[in-house]
């Protein structure tokens, strides 16, 4: 049983991201395939250099670059919302698969999950 | 014969501040009402809001914490709310009071807490899982 976790709230402005990285390690601990895509605004919690500790916040930058080592099997975005949000190679986080299509992207899932 | 189905039913927006307790309710009553079987409720981030024993709405509004705790324990539904999220909001059972040393527990039956895991184990075993989320 694939899941996808659907983030498209940008980071720090509500809880449900973070809530929604836990859903995905945690599937991730039960050996179960997970990946997170990233759409809309929600493509920003893939900017480098974020400085979260100004408004007592916790880095959404670096608690996603653990996501690979606890066993989430990919961190993908939607291009154009990357292109929207002026997001590129240049100030991405690493190992992030840009996808043209988010509704073909949901349809190898057997689960698709929308953070709350 | 019709199919049966088994269900999770995940609950992440709060009573009074969204409709998601409300609308996941009359789901969980018509999926009953038509020999499906739900395994489990589970509540996440503000949804946790509907397991608190200290909801005291006007008595001339509906009590949602009261009407879902009366459906589950009618129909032995366990539901579980997320410990993380439950922690963070402040609600805690007798076990986490002590562990944490708080001046009190406010965890309403039959509802119990525990983690992630009740989610995982739900979205494995269960035929479906229903989202019931508050407004964005």
């Amino acid at each position: 049983m694939s899941t996808l976790i659907v983030v498209d709230q940008a980071p720090y402005g509500s809880w449900t991201g973070r809530e929604a990285l836990d859903m995905t390690l945690s599937l991730a601990a039960f050996d179960q395939p997970a990946a997170l895509l990233f759409t809309g605004a929600g493509v920003n919690w893939l900017r480098t250099g974020q400085a979260p500790e100004h408004v007592g916040q916790k880095s959404a930058e670096k608690n996603l670059s653990a996501a690979p080592i606890f066993g989430v099997e990919e961190l993908l975005a939607c291009s154009e919302s990357c292109q929207r949000y002026g997001l590129d190679d240049a100030n991405m986080i690493g190992g992030i698969n840009q996808v043209a299509s988010t509704a073909e992207t949901m349809n190898r899932y057997h689960q698709v999950v929308f953070a709350g | 014969m019709p199919t049966t189905l088994s269900y999770t039913l995940v609950i992440t927006g709060a009573p009074w501040a969204s409709q998601a307790p409300q609308t996941a309710l009359n789901v969980a009553q018509e999926l009953i009402n038509a020999n499906h079987r739900i395994d489990r409720v589970f509540l996440y981030g503000e949804g946790i809001h509907l397991a608190s024993a200290l909801s005291t709405p006007p008595s001339d509004e509906k009590h949602w914490p009261r009407a879902w705790s009366e459906f589950l324990t009618e129909h032995s539904i366990p539901a579980v709310a997320c410990v993380a999220s439950a922690l963070r909001r402040g609600l805690v059972d007798e076990a986490e009071q002590a562990r944490y040393e708080l001046p009190a527990s406010n965890l309403r039956a039959p509802f119990e807490i525990a983690g992630l895991g009740e989610w995982v184990e739900g979205s494995i075993q269960s035929d479906r899982v229903l989202y019931f989320h508050g407004s964005a």
